[in-house]
């Protein structure tokens, strides 16, 4: 049998109006266990890439005291230049340390009040000739116990530390996304279920005339698909006009090159929006088919 | 039409609605259900169209074995059997034409079959002039026939009327019986259970009487006792 599209639109179109602040809960409960769900995996992607990237050109950072001589600076330069290993170094002094300081801790301005360009490390940022990480260390040793050095920090050091922190990030996400999720599947079956009542009457009409079971199911499980739909389109905005610009700042720093290449290509993020309108449509089928199935013996 | 091969149906609680009943009502007769309030006569027509499956003993309507149907042919099975009620059960958020027309667009009808058929239906119960009215601007008599006209207007084989006058005073009731003759002269079986005793008496039909599930007369152009 034919199910009719204007019917089934019709239907679901004044379901959807008619509960207008529960179906809102639901759209906004997907909408935010979807954004932090596709957020969690654009995360993992770009470490991952991260990742990649460094394979392919590892550096280390040479942080000088804050104090540090211009003596001291000049040798350390000196050497870097001399250096057949060092390929290419930058410096980075302290009041770029210090802007990039402020664009981290941008959402904590007390920390920023309370720091000064002078308290902050200059540095030397160097790209070594040979990639191989036990080269690399050894390299950047040689500069850890000159005068005036205070630290020398190695990408590949951090890029495990920024691995492990956004991995512990993104469980916690993945965390909270599936409880989110849960309860946008509950407030789907249940937004459904305040609907079926709603139309108990025309319900029992429709079975006194005998209209298949399928045809009275339909515009209920469309529903539910169109709300995690909505919500799908939404957090799918959020990721790529808020999210996605958010990581590529992030990479596009040019004073903190530890985050060079932690990049989300446009496959990733297709991938990620795919996979989350996917989600949706999966949380809304079964949400309103549960719905159905129980509440509406035929 | 319809048969009844010692059906019995047992609520919870031991509550006997239908007792060892056999019964054959054949095409096109009309037959009134009497008894007492909870005699048995709604279960009766309430296993007609399956809306309840007996405990023992087999339905067949239309040649069908309707307890053994899958529950997804019970549509089906739906759609040859028109029911009216004592309270309608017209949708109140829809016309007259579309409480109708509703009846046909939610089994699959193509537009021009609704289109033609709702007016034709509303001229034979006497509210084609009434199409665009919502029920409660309608008399308690004017409510039964658009009922009715949405029960009939699939032309279904059996009518079920459980009480259909049993809100309405007696002048109406017997405009809403004219239209139920005259539906039944079109060979549709009618089935109707009834307090009303004039009604009965007035008609002749044929009249099986239900005693505490049981079945105590069935009697052709009967009377109410």
């Amino acid at each position: 049998m034919a199910i009719k599209l204007d019917y089934v639109a019709r239907e679901t179109a004044s379901n959807l109006f008619r509960n207008v602040t529960l179906t809102l809960a639901s759209v906004l409960t997907v909408v935010v266990s979807l954004t932090l769900f596709g957020s969690a995996l654009l995360l993992q992607q770009g470490v991952e890439n991260a990742n990649d990237r460094f394979k392919g050109g590892i550096e280390f950072i040479v942080y000088l005291n804050p104090a540090v001589t211009e003596e001291q600076k000049a040798s350390v330069e000196r050497d870097l230049a001399d250096n057949p290993d060092v390929r290419d170094f930058n410096f980075v002094n302290q009041d770029e340390t210090y802007e990039e300081f402020q664009r981290l801790f941008a959402d904590s301005p007390q920390l920023v009040d309370a720091v000064e360009p002078s308290i902050l490390p200059p540095s030397f940022r160097v790209a070594p000739r040979i990639q191989d990480p036990e080269v690399v260390q050894a390299l950047g040793e040689t500069f850890s116990g000159k005068p005036g050095v205070y630290e020398v920090v190695f990408a590949f050091e951090v890029v495990q530390r920024i691995q492990e922190t956004f991995n512990k990030i993104g469980v916690r996400f993945l965390a909270a996304a599936v409880m989110l999720l849960v309860a946008a599947l509950m407030l789907i079956l249940n937004t459904i279920r305040v609907a079926m009542f709603a139309r108990r009457r025309e319900i029992e009409v429709m079975k006194l005339v005998g209209a298949t079971n399928w045809f009275i199911r339909v515009p209920f499980i469309i529903e539910g698909i169109i709300q995690t739909l909505l919500g799908a389109a939404v957090a799918v905005g959020f990721m790529t006009f808020l999210i996605r610009p958010f990581i590529d700042e992030l990479s596009r720093d040019r004073v903190l090159p530890i985050f060079q290449g932690f990049v989300v290509t446009d496959g990733n993020l297709l991938f990620t929006n795919l996979l989350v309108i996917g989600v949706a449509v999966v949380i809304g089928a079964i949400g309103s088919a549960v719905a159905v199935s129980r509440f509406l013996d035929v | 039409m319809i048969t009844l091969e010692s059906v019995s149906k047992v609520y919870k609680g031991d509550v006997v609605a239908l007792h060892e009943a056999s019964v054959e009502i054949d095409k096109g007769e009309f037959v009134f259900l009497v008894g007492a309030s909870g005699s048995g006569k709604s279960t009766f027509l309430r296993l007609i169209n399956r809306e309840e499956t007996p405990e023992r003993g087999k339905i067949y309507v239309a040649g069908k074995d309707i307890a053994s149907l899958t529950s997804w042919k019970v549509p089906y099975l739906r759609r040859n059997i028109g029911s009216v009620f004592q309270d309608f059960k017209l949708l109140t958020n829809k016309t007259v034409y579309e409480n109708v027309a509703f009846a046909l667009e939610v089994i699959g009808r193509p537009r021009h079959v609704v289109k033609t058929q709702v007016p034709a239906i509303l001229e034979l119960v006497g509210l084609a002039k009434k199409m665009s009215n919502f029920p409660n601007e309608l008399s308690g008599g004017e409510q039964q026939r658009v009922s009715i006209a949405r029960a009939f207007v699939n032309r279904p084989l059996i009518l079920l009327a459980d009480e259909p006058t049993g809100n309405l005073d007696p002048a109406t009731s017997v405009g809403i019986m004219r239209l139920l003759d005259r539906i039944n002269r079109t060979g549709t079986t009618v089935v109707m259970a009834t307090h009303d005793r004039s009604i009965v008496d007035t008609m002749r039909r044929r009249v099986i009487e239900l005693d505490r599930g049981s079945i105590i007369r069935d009697q052709s152009r009967g009377v109410y006792e």
